[in-house]
């Protein structure tokens, strides 16, 4: 990997099109300025991360496995704290057909 | 009250106002906004994050606080913008926000996403995927670590 030290103010340019600026050195964060071509997608890598968890996640699982799930959540669930507090939402109960 | 044809569930009931409102989506499914919880109590304390727009889209999650007791939730302000709370200030979960882990299922069991959980404000029901860059949260936490495991 390519290690460039900068200042505050400074920029690096990736090709002809994309500038990355150092905008602001915090105590333990700095803040970059991103300039691309709008078809250049720019995201940080912990969105990406969470976007494909989301696909692998956007099914529920077989019947088997959810009761599976659940055997397993009631010893934990009765050791563990309690839900309650989360369960001032109203809910509506799903009918499975 | 609006009824829901749903993949998993076939006909679901809701009221409106049980609709939880993501103004950005979620990632992955950018497009998808209008999520509704579904608890059914033979699966508590599961609860199912049903899409309004696309009948196959339902996420499976668990309040983040059963998944680890201690969870601190830490929300960026561009986040707390879209819950429309005020900026400086961390909502609390269970008083002000319903905070949820997204479940996924491995072939080696199943893992809850900790780094990004659903936060619903429980006044308004407005609701974002906080990613929490900062944190040492997974994405992938194992629900039941391997020595725990239960094999069958």
């Amino acid at each position: 990997m390519l290690m460039m030290s900068r200042r505050q103010g400074e920029t690096i340019l990736i090709g002809d099109e994309i500038e990355i600026v150092i905008a602001h050195i915090g105590r333990s964060r700095v803040k970059v300025g991103i300039r691309a071509p709008r078809q250049t997608p720019v995201i940080a890598q912990e969105v990406k991360l969470v976007s494909e968890e989301n696909r692998a996640a956007a099914q529920a699982p077989p019947p088997a496995v959810l009761r599976a799930l659940v055997a397993q959540l009631q010893p934990a669930a009765h050791t563990l704290r309690p839900p309650s507090d989360e369960g001032s939402v109203r809910q509506d109960a799903g009918t499975k057909t | 009250m609006p009824e829901l044809q749903t993949t998993n569930f076939g006909t679901v009931a809701f009221t409106p106002e049980s609709v939880f409102e993501f103004p950005r989506g979620l990632p992955g499914f950018e497009e998808r906004r209008r999520f509704v919880p579904v608890q059914n109590p033979a699966s508590a304390p599961i609860l199912f994050l049903q899409s309004l727009e696309e009948p196959s889209l339902c996420f499976v999650t668990l309040p983040v606080l059963v998944v680890d007791p201690v969870y601190r939730l830490r929300i960026l302000e561009p986040d707390l913008e879209i819950l429309q709370w005020k900026a400086g200030c961390q909502p609390r979960i269970g008083e002000d926000v319903l905070c949820l882990a997204v479940l996924s299922f491995q072939p080696s069991g199943p893992t809850a996403n900790l780094l990004a959980p659903v936060v619903v404000n429980l006044r308004n029901h407005q609701a974002v995927q906080a990613v929490a860059p900062e944190s040492d949260y997974s994405h992938q936490h194992a629900l039941f670590p391997r020595e725990a495991a239960v094999c069958s």
